[in-house]
């Protein structure tokens, strides 16, 4: 199953991938051609991420944009 | 065209019974307007129900400012200046979406849907994360009266309670004809742009002087009973409430037909599952609300709430104004909420017959207002036999210009700086 989740700020292109030996999310980022597969047990925990650390993974210093990519923060 | 001088003189330009035509047409007067009227009073911007879901935002207007308003993740409604803190870039482009954050794209600033600034790319550049104490602008005050959300940019002021006054009377009117007892701005804007002054549109909207002239051609191919409800042998009523707020109550004239559906144009066998669905609801007092129906009010500066259609009126320069308009929804009555869409779109949509008549009205009257004589607007029409109900409000017949007159007398206070 296909599907294009959109917004004016981001375009990420969602599906069903069955080709591993269980299926998993393959989630692609239009904007930039980057992909990621999510397995069950990743998207659960997306599931119970608390509000305030998915917000911080929204603020695009967290882990894009940097001047040190490989430094933590 | 006549120029405001430097501190006009609004009682020189406002007389009880007739007005100053430069009102319309001085650019200095459009700019002062704009300060003491739509940044300053309760202006109306939108209504929750276009916001349903958590995240969900829309792009409304304050006049010529852009707002969004948002719907957080708990629920909470925001008003927020849509323009980003760093280099001033608008940050919504998009007049709907849902998204629990907005990012500049200009260099990437992200902002909660609160207003509260997220993070920024490459944020060394700012000593670190969280350095910055910036956000989107909140407008200072929100109310909410039924669902409708109404804005003020000024902190401290009279309530929104105090601002609706009877207008608010109105809204529960509309309202109640939902046997869910709410209404839906669900059916999506149409634009009208027209050139013309807001004020134009604003006195129009009460005007019940100019149906039988202006509309008279679609009142005849509709075969429409609309037209006698404003001549001389009405029993309708132009009522002004005070605080520039108006309305022409037709309800002497439905209560006489006596017939439920007949506001809508109708009757109750149009509409069996509405009809039946509210008798079931407001037991005894169903008939009165199907009968006296929707109100026609104009609540100041820029609600107009025409039975079946809701107008915005966005002024952006003296001699321009873009009028929203979408269809009344009312929740849980999906049978007449269709005959309300069609019934809307086909008086004001874009090729509808009412707004199209009017339009040509505004732009025609702005045209001939550039004209320097003579240079007042005549208001005493229906003045010798003006009355007082028993709230106190100025009362006129159908076509009476009383709401124009209890406008201009609002509107001066304001410029005044009385109210």
């Amino acid at each position: 199953m296909d599907g294009i989740i959109s917004n004016e700020f981001a375009e990420v292109a969602c599906r069903v991938d069955l080709e591993a030996n269980s299926p998993r999310l393959r989630l692609e980022d239009l904007s930039s051609g980057r992909v990621r597969y999510l397995d069950a047990v990743e998207l659960q925990a997306v599931v119970w991420l608390p509000e305030g650390h998915l917000r911080q993974l929204l603020d695009p210093s967290a882990d894009r944009w940097r001047d040190d990519p490989d430094e933590h923060r | 065209m006549t120029t405001v001088r430097a501190g006009t003189r609004y009682d020189e330009l406002i007389e009880p019974e007739r007005v100053h035509g430069s009102l319309y047409t001085d650019p200095g007067i459009f700019a002062d307007e704009l300060e003491r009227i739509w940044y300053r009073s309760w202006v109306y911007v939108g209504h929750v129900s276009e916001i349903a879901r958590p995240n969900d935002y829309v792009r409304k207007s304050i006049g010529p400012q852009d707002v969004i308003m948002t719907r957080d993740s708990d629920g909470r409604v925001h008003l927020l200046m849509n323009r980003c803190a760093h280099r001033g870039n608008l940050v919504c482009e998009d007049q709907r979406g849902n998204s629990s954050s907005f990012r500049c794209p200009y260099h990437g600033w992200t902002y909660r849907n609160t207003g509260e600034l997220l993070g920024y790319p490459f944020n060394r550049g700012y000593g670190g994360s969280g350095k910055l104490d910036l956000g989107l602008a909140p407008v200072p005050r929100v109310g909410t009266h039924q669902g409708f959300v109404f804005a003020s940019l000024a902190p401290e002021g009279p309530s929104l309670a105090e601002h609706l006054g009877a207008a608010a009377d109105e809204i529960d009117r509309l309202v109640r004809l939902s046997p869910e007892g709410e209404v839906e701005v669900t059916a999506g804007w149409l634009k009208h742009r027209t050139r013309a002054n807001w004020k134009l549109l604003a006195e129009n909207e009460t005007d019940g002087y100019h149906p039988q002239f202006v509309h008279g051609s679609i009142f005849s191919v509709a075969d429409s009973g609309i037209g006698a409800l404003y001549s001389d042998k009405s029993a309708a009523v132009t009522r002004a409430f005070g605080g520039g707020h108006s309305e022409n109550d037709l309800r002497p004239e439905f209560r006489r037909l006596g017939q439920p559906m007949g506001w809508f144009g109708t009757s109750e066998s149009k509409v069996p599952d509405y009809v039946s669905r509210m008798r079931e609801v407001y037991g005894e007092r169903a008939e009165e609300i199907l009968v006296e129906g929707s109100p026609h009010v104009m609540i100041f500066p820029n609600l107009f709430i025409a039975e079946v259609s809701i107008f915005v009126l966005q002024p952006l320069a003296v001699d321009e104004t873009v009028q929203h308009v979408t269809a009344v929804q009312l929740r849980g009555a999906p049978d007449i909420n269709r005959r309300m869409l069609q019934q809307s779109v086909g008086s004001v949509g874009p090729a509808g017959l009412l707004l199209a008549d009017d339009t040509e009205m505004y732009e025609r009257n702005q045209r001939g207002l550039a004209q320097g004589r003579p240079e007042w607007l005549d208001l005493r029409r229906g003045v010798h036999r003006e009355g007082v109900d028993e709230r106190g409000f100025a009362v006129g017949t159908a076509t009476d210009e009383t709401a124009m007159r209890g406008f201009w007398s609002h509107y001066r206070n304001v410029m005044e700086g009385a109210a």
